[in-house]
């Protein structure tokens, strides 16, 4: 009893149940959903193919970019919406260096590690924006990163002068696709390269503690003698880092890039995927596990729906709905009225028993 | 203290209306182009619906060329971003501005009488480009330029008619998907009749009319989609090269092979327009079987009929620009539609170094 | 002398005053550096025409962020009220009316839940919006995925009715002496401005906005009922997306899965331009109303001086918006000081 209540209370619990929901609703529906099969792919490379596939894919760009929401959300108590519009800035940047001024050069004109790093730098420069403005210009996070959301896309556009490059190398294709030989998605491997240096970072630095204790009471943290405006600059910086990945594997599946396309509403699901990991998004504490389950769930969520045939116009409607459930099922106030309504009912039944 | 305020909030917002005017000062020819008469310079606005495909660079970047400063024009262009609301107020942004001409590529074909009529009534001659208007009242614009997308559907379908019966495939066999355009876009609507009425005329197995939107991201997942949903594709029928490299990815993603031999199981994709670069490359390598070209350059056809009203004469209402079928399949070699032969252009490299664009 | 006056400003019209100066600035420079484009009345009364909507719409967006909320489903409520009365019209030749009310009906379904969940439930109202948002978007798609534009009779004649302005016409150049005429839309958003400036300045809920967003524990201490005027403020703004929806459907004419797009976040740049703080109990209607114009007059500015390419126009929006909010942050800043020194 205790056990399950204590389950229950764990933040960990709502992805974990919402997966398990979701995984039994696609076992009753059509078990074919988790066959996974090894076929090849037209460089005749052996890959994995299936639905769980797919989600391991496509999550794992979601979870990375969940990673540094789920900093910035705890720190500055608000999210950036310019995710997207930045991976379509730091995805032109890669695009720019490798292929020079020609857009569509026979050979790469720099290195890969080149052009990843300096999109690094710009992405994290970008996050120095936002974080300038949110901890010393005390703007609200959401509203100061609505400034690159609006201007991001035609920023990318202008890097690459409006052409649409294109990268002729295959082992550009590498990142975000499989690595010849490996039949798992490299997009995966790279989520897990992004996790383990995330554990390490909370586990040996004082980051996630400084972190949650600038979100909880940014006030008490500065009499501790931290410095909340650092904390939170460096949040929005970190989360430039975790954009500049994405936005590798963004480019490297296509291999070129569309700026109005690229990673569309993708800050919608990292948000999202924050809110379901059952953090709060006013900030303070956080589980940086429960948000990295978040964004697979919401993969999952949205593989499940093309699955059975939803248009991906009509997708966010569906989500929609799950989304309203998820949170208003967590909700503090709907969870004490159940929590009220289940100690009615068994108070209820210990009077039968005694009875 | 009250004076060095005002100075400092006065002195900031000078900085921010000299972010909009410092460029005019920078380039000296820029804020003449209201004085339309002034000048002596033809003044005419473009209204391009946006930047979704190369063929719509190459649109732009033709009408940018044809009406330079050199030739006597000044050319003023506005990107509607695909909204027909942001190209309505661009229309009137001209208006206002007193334009001399002004030239519409539309968006969609419908909701164009109002600002038509604002735009007859200030008397401006409007040319139409490329996409077709429906308007009540055919006087509301001078003349349109543009491609016969209904042909270039036929083009294509009768050279996959004649493909097929030289190799001997029945017409029931070919399972064709097709990944259609914008929606109501006037390619759209001509190519998809093209190849629906020639599917009824042979009896061929038209699978499914999906829409990858002219780009290259959504016509690969529409391609995702339908392999997902139909194991027995042969024929993809793109309505633009953006879509058919998506396509392209899609397919080669799953590990099939894009080419001509239905027989042997590949996929066939057969195409639009021939202006990126890529796909024309595509089509040297066979994985893009046939590409109906669609003719970007409207803008000597556009000066033409410019240079035509000038002169205070009357050009034709309809024009369309003339277009090639393009293969590097040999197999078949002309093309009969409403009488009138077509020869089909076999693709070499030197098709890529000749054209202008 | 200056901080005494300062300091009796309220934070509300010390932003106000600077938006509206700023518009000023930027309209004046304009007519004597560009010219023709902006001079004539026909030229202002266009961006009123075009941004009817948008005022409309921002005008709700302020009065949430007044209270301390957000509504980012407004972009795609005004998406589904425009293609539900498009297929309404169009396909089942409805009234006008009927459109009226259905466009009604969908801001007020949309408030209600939406104000339910943020107030009563107590969620967060990004999170709420945004799924209202998603949902709107998606449902807009399935009610039909074409854009077509509707060719109902009573309907595009009333799309097409145009008010003439007495004394506001100019000559064009062959002459012709044309009035200068502004659409129904641009009524509908004055008289939405005026209602909700009155409302904010003179009735008591709308001061009860201003003291919620201000501080909700004082505002619960003053007898206030913090959620049912934060319900309030989420239900009106859904209602006016509503109304504004109708206004955007007789400017377009038409029904489109991708109409709005983006327009919440106009929406919130607007009302940030127009001095209203995202933080809560500051803003004013009459500065979200040049804020919505001024974003639209850099917009035109931009486009007239040959910074043609599409991306020039988000570029110095971003900047806009940017320098505002630095202002913004500045004022205040030194105006705490001032208080507290």
């Amino acid at each position: 009893m205790t056990g399950i209540k204590k389950l229950v209370k764990n933040q960990i619990f709502i992805p974990i149940a919402a997966l398990l929901l979701l995984a039994l609703f696609n076992l009753l529906a059509d078990p074919e959903f988790f066959l996974i099969e090894l076929g090849y792919n037209s460089a005749g490379n052996p890959v994995l193919k299936g639905y769980l596939v797919t989600i391991l894919d496509y999550g794992s760009e979601l979870a990375i970019l969940a990673m540094g929401m789920t900093l910035v959300t705890a720190a500055s108590g608000g999210q950036d919406i310019s995710v997207g519009a930045t991976i379509a800035i730091a995805g032109s940047v890669i695009l720019r260096v490798l292929c020079g001024t020609d857009p569509r050069p026979e050979t790469m004109q720099a290195p890969i590690i080149v052009a990843f790093l300096v999109a690094v730098v710009v992405s994290m420069l970008c996050g120095a924006f936002n974080g300038t403005l949110v901890a010393y210009f005390k703007i609200p996070p959401m509203v100061a990163t609505l400034i690159l959301f609006t201007a991001g896309r035609s920023i990318a556009a202008w890097i690459n002068n409006n052409a649409l490059p294109i990268v002729n190398d295959p082992s550009f294709g590498y990142f975000g696709n499989f690595i010849p030989g490996i039949p798992v998605p490299t997009p995966f491997f790279i989520a897990v390269v992004c996790m383990i240096i995330m554990a390490l970072i909370l586990k040996f630095t004082t980051l996630g503690l400084y972190t949650q204790s600038v979100g909880i009471n940014e006030s008490s943290a500065r009499l501790n003698g931290l410095n909340p405006q650092f904390i939170k600059f460096l949040s929005f910086v970190i989360l430039g880092v975790c954009v500049a990945v994405a936005g590798l594997i963004k480019v490297s599946r296509i291999s070129t890039i569309n700026y109005s396309v690229v990673a569309k509403d993708i800050e919608m699901d990292a948000i999202l995927a924050v809110a379901l990991g059952g953090n709060a998004l006013s900030g303070g504490k956080f589980n940086m596990t429960a948000s990295i389950l978040g964004a697979y769930v919401i993969q999952f969520l949205t593989t499940t729906l093309y699955k059975f045939q939803v248009k991906s116009d009509a997708l966010p409607a569906y989500k929609a709905i799950v989304v309203i459930i998820l949170v208003v099922s967590s909700a503090p106030v709907v969870r004490e009225w159940m929590s009220n309504l289940w100690k009615k009912i068994t108070i209820k039944k210990q009077v039968k028993e005694v009875g | 203290m009250k004076k060095r305020w005002l100075a400092g909030i006065l002195a900031l917002m000078m900085g921010i209306t000299s972010i909009g005017c410092g460029v005019g000062v920078i380039s000296p020819g820029e804020s003449e182009h209201q004085g339309t008469t002034n000048t002596g310079r033809i003044v005419v606005g473009f209204s391009q619906l946006g930047a979704e495909s190369d063929w719509r660079s190459a649109n732009s970047q033709s009408m940018r060329s044809a009406f330079t400063k050199e030739k006597g024009y000044e050319f003023i262009f506005e990107d509607g971003q695909q909204k027909q609301a942001n190209q309505i107020t661009a229309i009137r942004t001209f208006i206002q501005q007193e334009v001399d001409y002004i030239v519409l590529a539309p968006v969609t074909e419908t909701g164009w009488d109002n600002v038509l009529q604002e735009a007859k009534d200030a008397g401006i001659p409007v040319i139409i480009v490329d996409r077709m208007v429906d308007v009540e009242d055919e006087s509301l614009f001078t003349c349109w330029v543009g491609s016969n997308f209904e042909l270039e559907g036929q083009k294509v379908a009768e050279w996959l008619n004649q493909y097929a019966k030289s190799q001997n495939i029945q017409p029931e066999d070919l399972h064709i998907v097709n990944i259609q355009g914008t929606i109501g876009a006037s390619a759209q609507i001509g190519r998809t009749k093209g190849l629906a009425d020639a599917a009824k005329k042979y009896g061929w197995d038209l699978m499914a009319e999906v829409s990858g939107d002219f780009t290259q991201a959504k016509g690969r997942e529409a391609m995702e989609a339908l392999l997902k949903q139909f194991d027995n594709i042969n024929v993809v029928y793109c309505e633009n090269d953006n879509s058919a490299l998506g396509a392209i990815q899609a397919i080669e993603a799953t590990g099939k092979k894009v080419g001509p031999n239905i027989a042997e199981g590949e996929i066939m994709i057969i195409s639009f327009d021939g202006v990126n670069e890529e796909a024309i490359q595509l089509a040297l390598e066979h994985k893009i079987t046939c590409i109906a070209e669609c003719n970007p350059l409207h803008g000597p056809r556009v000066e033409a009929i410019i240079e035509l009203l000038e002169k205070g004469q009357k050009p034709d209402k309809f024009s369309y620009v003339d277009e090639m079928i393009y293969s590097a399949n040999e197999s078949v070699k002309t093309l009969t539609i409403d009488d009138k032969e077509y020869e089909v252009t076999i693709i070499t490299e030197d098709i890529l170094t000749e054209r202008q664009y | 002398m200056l901080k005494n006056k300062i300091k009796n400003l309220t934070d509300t019209n010390l932003l106000l005053a600077i938006t509206i100066i700023v518009f000023f600035v930027m309209y004046i420079s304009a007519m004597v550096f560009l010219g023709e484009g902006f001079l004539k009345p026909q030229a202002f009364l266009n961006i009123l025409g075009s941004n009817a909507a948008l005022i409309i719409v921002s005008c709700g967006m302020s009065l949430v962020m007044i209270t301390g909320g957000i509504d980012i489903s407004v972009g795609g409520v005004v998406a589904l009220v425009s293609m539900c009365c498009a297929v309404y019209l169009d396909h089942h030749n409805g009234s006008i009316w009927g459109a009226i009310l259905i466009s009604l009906g969908i801001g007020l379904l949309f408030g209600l839940v939406q104000g339910f969940l943020v107030s009563y439930l107590e969620i967060q109202p990004f999170i709420v919006s945004l799924a209202g948002m998603f949902f709107a978007r998606g449902l807009t798609t399935m009610v039909n995925t074409n854009s077509f534009n509707v060719k109902h009779e009573e309907f595009v004649a009333l799309k097409d009715t145009r008010i003439v302005i007495p004394g506001l016409g100019s000559y064009n150049r062959l002459g012709k002496y044309i009035d200068a005429k502004i659409e129904v839309g641009v009524i509908v958003a004055i008289l939405v401005v005026i209602l909700l400036f009155c409302i904010l300045r003179w009735v008591k809920l709308g001061r009860n906005f201003y003291a919620v967003g201000g501080n909700p524990q004082s505002a619960l201490m003053l007898g206030i009922n913090v959620k049912r005027t934060k319900f309030y403020s989420h239900l009106i703004c859904s209602l006016l997306a509503g109304v504004g929806g109708f206004v955007y459907f007789m400017h377009v004419g038409s029904g489109s899965a991708s109409h709005a797009m983006g327009m919440e976040m106009d929406a919130i740049a607007s009302s940030i331009i127009g001095g209203t703080m995202l933080t809560g109990g500051v803003g004013n209607i009459i500065g979200t109303f040049f804020g919505v114009i001024s974003l639209s007059t850099i917009q035109n500015i931009v486009t007239s001086v040959g910074l043609d390419d599409a991306w020039w126009t988000g570029i110095t929006v971003a900047a806009m918006l940017c320098i505002f909010l630095i202002i913004q942050s500045v004022v205040m800043a030194r105006k705490r000081k001032a208080v507290k020194g």
